[in-house]
């Protein structure tokens, strides 16, 4: 594959998924001006480092990472990003089931550990397989497994183990 | 799915998506780092430009076949032989076609000039064709200007600009000698083919240097590179400028990243004054 053919298949990319990425920056930083800037920087950094990919297939899952990388250097920045303590992972799993437990459904998520909640939008929101969330989250297959199992169960969600992978 | 979980799920995919996405998109992919120019598109054009560099490949042999004593002076000059504007939905093509003037060597006038009008009628076939597509977003835009006049020689260099889903410029230059009325080529400059070592080691050089000095510039010299650049063609495109130095010129992803631009490279003659035939058009 050659530069050009790199440069235009992600100019693509971009054109078919720039929703799905702003979706998924926004869903760190909550508010849209913050999310276009997280598109914007991520944009540029992509076609600074470009040269630096070999696999272009995986375009798309390289560029979900500069994204969720943007975003959280970004959180990091403004100190906005939600550290998890033992507290919150705690009270997150010892609290008992109630009627209201859908009001608290977004915030539950948001308060979990960052590297969970990405890995819970990446593979159920966004709908990626385990092997490019590992690829994305840089670690093997199976801590992203155990990530998301515990994610899942300190959100109280239950899931068969199929629709897990 | 867990019913929590289809919420959540559906609340993820009704994040609203703001009206200035698409233009922020098409404005960051073609954004460059630095101040380089970029041609300015239509803002219904999301496009990235990528510069793309080639040259006319002329033959020497005719060139040097041709007269080469004119009897009576007149002035070499580049002028618009004619430019033509359409519109096709999202098809827009605006070309200015060069013609050399003023050579007594009327073959070789012809022989540019004709290159010339051919080089055209393709560009105006090829957006045609896009323009007939569906959703055909294209502009294709074609310029000339002269790099170089001295009493001896004219640069000219013909830039063309195609805009898709991405874009690239093509830049072609023509050499000649207004006085001997040749048309000059990189080969027909040097004495042997010991040029295309030479002129791409010091190219490497000043790449590394470069890169050195400013962390913003990116070539593709080091071996781990996909396609690092190793030497230049035969037939590299190129031009004199005006201090009588070989200048070197590359595609676009030739040598550097998009963001780099089409770059050159000047030879310090120093490096190639032994290989040179002569002195009359590079010292």
């Amino acid at each position: 594959m050659n530069k050009r053919e790199a440069h235009e298949l992600f100019v693509t990319c971009m054109t078919d998924h720039k929703e799905d990425f702003y979706r998924l920056a926004f869903s760190y930083v909550k508010n849209q001006q913050d999310a276009l800037d997280i598109v914007q920087e991520s944009i540029k950094k992509a076609l600074v480092s470009m040269e630096g990919v070999k696999e272009l297939q995986s375009i798309k899952s390289w560029f979900y990472k500069i994204v969720v990388r943007t975003a959280i250097d970004f959180l990091r920045k403004q100190k906005r990003l939600t550290v998890a303590d033992h507290q919150t992972i705690d009270f997150l799993s010892s609290g008992k089931e109630d009627d209201y437990e859908d009001l608290d459904l977004q915030n539950a998520l948001d308060a979990l550990p960052i590297q969970y909640k990405t890995i819970l939008i990446l593979r159920f929101f966004e709908d990626l397989k385990l092997e490019e969330i590992a690829e994305i989250e840089e670690e093997n297959i199976s801590t992203v497994k155990t990530r998301l199992y515990r994610g899942l169960k300190l959100l109280r969600i239950e899931i068969a183990k199929e629709d897990l992978l | 799915m867990d019913k929590r979980l289809e919420m959540l799920r559906k609340d993820y995919k009704d994040i609203p998506i703001p009206k200035e996405l698409d233009r922020i998109v098409a404005q960051a992919l073609q954004e460059k780092p630095k101040k380089k120019t970029r041609p300015v598109w239509p803002a219904s054009v999301a496009a990235a430009a990528l510069l793309f560099t080639a040259t006319v490949n002329f033959s020497p042999e005719a060139a040097q076949a041709m007269s080469k004593i004119p009897l009576v002076k007149e002035l070499v000059e580049v002028v618009t032989f004619n430019e033509f504007k359409e519109e096709k939905g999202n098809a827009s093509i605006d070309v200015k076609t060069p013609a050399i003037t003023g050579l007594d060597n009327q073959a070789l006038e012809d022989n540019l000039n004709q290159k010339y009008v051919e080089e055209s009628q393709k560009l105006y076939e090829e957006f045609a064709k896009s323009a007939a597509a569906e959703n055909g977003h294209f502009s294709m835009n074609s310029e000339y200007e002269k790099v170089t006049e001295s009493p001896e020689i004219l640069s000219v260099r013909r830039t063309i600009q195609r805009t898709q889903a991405s874009g690239y410029i093509q830049n072609r230059y023509v050499t000649i000698d207004k006085e001997n009325e040749v048309l000059i080529t990189l080969k027909g400059l040097f004495k042997n083919g010991q040029y295309v070592p030479v002129i791409s080691e010091n190219i490497k050089e000043q790449m590394k240097q470069q890169m050195a000095a400013d962390p913003n510039k990116i070539y593709w010299v080091s071996e781990n590179e996909i396609e690092p650049f190793t030497q230049i063609s035969p037939d590299q495109p190129f031009y004199i400028n005006q201090d009588h130095k070989l200048v070197i010129s590359f595609d676009e992803y030739e040598a550097a990243p998009g963001y780099m631009g089409p770059v050159e490279f000047i030879i310090p003659t120093a490096v190639i004054s032994d290989l040179l035939v002569g002195e009359r058009y590079i010292r």
